[in-house]
């Protein structure tokens, strides 16, 4: 088992593409900022009443979104990639035990995204605060460390969480351009698609979205139609059906 | 580590009987409507090379499959050493298979698409060295799997195949996109691995190829099996006739077809099948006939190998005559 997930981290390096998307994190991380400077900017000369009306410079709020999709894109490649190649028989061939060859992926993948996710939240929520220095809410995103601390786990988490969803996906549809499709669909398209349900399904359903599970995390959205335990099963739900349907397709399926 | 297991497989739950390494059961692989193998048997042993022969579209890639577990068989087995490919840890050190040539991520270099391979049984870098030297990919172990020319994929593949230091190896067609340096040096290493007591399957969709480098050859049509027999068997038992010129024909055909004999007559020649050449000699003889030239001819393998197989062709060029 050792020997594979050595294997997959060595795979997971070697291949152009995660290093395309590491680039493309940074470009988002840098967006991101870029986007909070001219906040702030705007918010120094802005009189007081106009001040209270300002949503918070958190760069978070463009790179989680964005980065979102790279993660999934992430987890996505590390099987369609191989698929696309015929690089999942040699795969195959050298690991004919397909459930460990999905738990070792998981575990690289997974375990990859959670510390790329920490990096990038934990950057992206820095440089919010380096950004806006000593300036009061709104304008600021946290009023204290512990909630900076706690948006930065729930956003790691929700990254993450599309890596996960992104590998589960990829074993299923086995395509990557199916995989980013779907990707895009259930992040950007689904949740608008949702919002043109009758009440009170649209919030109901909007709630589930992948891309409002964070802020319910932490309890940081007003009004939350989940519990941040709520949100936190979501996520695992998320998660395990993805991956559990792609098990069942990569272990009775012919490769 | 690099230590390369040599030891045998061991049998799981049944005796792996000797000379059956590769051992296919009854295989049967439906594709919806369509059987690609249909009850198919055969056993493959070590010390030699064995050809595994069919028309395109005849089941071979999809036997190779079954035997290295991608495929799961609609009914039967397919075994290696006597248990099933996906029960053998760490399988490269016993099978080594080369499939398509396509088979490995574009964009990663040979070296790490070795490296990743190698690392997954636990093999040391060193010996991904050692292989790409053997293969001669040394020099572009750099370059990305994607910028190789598709005979150095198929020589990748090989190493692939060599890295765990195999006693069982599967070729898929592996002189596809070799220049005839490169089927030259493939031949002789599948010879050389057969030499050292190793067992060989290689499969091929052409005869010319296999009485080069096979020793028993595997023949299947349509997903069965039509013949599994040595090259020299099959080229003793296939279509012999003697070729006689003699210059008075119509007499000689005329006594030969009166004991038996089926006679054509080609190019100024008699070609006489169902009598032998000193048959023919004492027929002529006792007939006070003169015989000029009396030549047995065996069948060439390959004609050997589209008659066996004539019925089993998928598809055909429309109205062209072999």
């Amino acid at each position: 088992m050792t020997d594979v997930i050595a294997s997959e981290w060595l795979k997971l390096r070697s291949v152009r593409s995660t290093g395309y998307l590491l680039l493309a994190l940074l470009l988002t991380l840098l967006a991101g900022s870029a986007v909070a400077y001219l906040m702030t900017a705007d918010w120094d000369t802005s009189p007081p009443q106009q001040r209270a009306r300002f949503g918070s410079a958190d760069p978070s709020v463009m790179v989680v979104p964005f980065g979102q999709f790279l993660f999934g894109v992430l987890g996505a490649l590390a099987v369609t990639s191989e698929y696309g190649s015929g690089m999942i028989r040699t795969a195959l061939v050298s690991v004919p035990r397909r459930r460990t060859l999905l738990l070792a992926k998981t575990a690289v993948v997974g375990g990859g995204a959670v510390v790329l996710g920490l990096v990038v939240a934990s950057a992206a929520a820095l440089s919010g605060e380096l950004i806006t220095g000593d300036r009061p809410a709104p304008i600021a995103a946290f009023d204290s460390s512990a909630a900076l601390w706690s948006a930065v786990l729930a956003n790691a988490a929700a990254l993450a969480l599309l890596a996960l969803l992104g590998l589960g996906l990829g074993f299923v549809l086995r395509s990557t351009a199916g995989t980013l499709v779907a990707l895009c669909g259930l992040l950007f398209v689904l949740p608008v698609l949702v919002l043109m349900l009758p009440q009170p399904w649209d919030e109901r359903l909007y709630a589930l979205t992948p891309g409002v599970l964070a802020p319910q995390l932490t309890g940081a959205m007003a009004d939350p139609s989940l519990t941040p335990w709520g949100a936190g099963l979501v996520m695992v739900a998320y998660a395990a059906v993805s991956l559990g349907a792609g098990a069942a397709v990569l272990l009775r399926r012919d490769a | 580590m690099s230590v390369v297991d040599r030891r045998p497989i061991r049998p799981a739950r049944r005796p792996a009987t000797l000379g059956r390494v590769i051992e296919v059961r009854e295989l049967t692989k439906r594709y919806g409507a369509t059987k690609a193998v249909d009850g198919l048997s055969f056993a493959v042993g070590p010390g030699c090379v064995t050809g595994f022969l069919g028309p395109n579209g005849a089941g071979k890639s999809t036997t190779m499959r079954a035997v290295l577990g991608l495929d799961r068989p609609t009914s039967g087995e397919a075994l290696v050493g006597g248990r099933r490919y996906a029960e053998i840890p760490r399988p490269m050190h016993h099978v080594g298979a080369l499939l398509d040539a396509s088979a490995a991520h574009g964009g990663r270099t040979a070296y790490d698409h070795l490296r990743v391979l190698a690392r997954s049984n636990g093999i040391g870098d060193k010996r991904v060295v050692a292989v790409l030297e053997e293969v001669g990919l040394a020099g572009v172990a750099r370059r990305r799997v994607g910028a190789l020319s598709l005979g150095m994929r198929q020589r990748l593949g090989v190493a692939a195949a060599l890295l765990g230091d195999p006693g069982v190896l599967l070729f898929d067609e592996p002189v596809n996109g070799l220049d005839p340096e490169g089927i030259r040096w493939i031949r002789r290493l599948m010879r050389s691995l057969a030499a050292e007591g190793r067992t060989v399957l290689v499969s091929s969709h052409l005869m010319g190829e296999m009485a080069l480098t096979a020793d028993r050859v595997v023949v299947v049509g349509r997903g069965k099996l039509i013949l599994e027999a040595s090259v020299r068997e099959l080229s003793d038992r296939f279509r012999r006739d003697v070729l006689v010129r003699t210059p008075r024909p119509a007499e000689l055909t005329a006594a030969l077809r009166a004991a038996g004999a089926t006679v054509r007559e080609e190019a100024g020649a008699l070609l006489v099948r169902d009598l032998d050449a000193p048959g023919i000699a004492d027929l002529a003889a006792a007939a006070r006939l003169p015989v000029h030239e009396l030549t047995p001819r065996g069948a060439s393998l390959e004609e050997a190998y589209l008659e066996l197989t004539d019925d089993s062709v998928d598809h055909r060029a429309g109205g062209t005559d072999r």
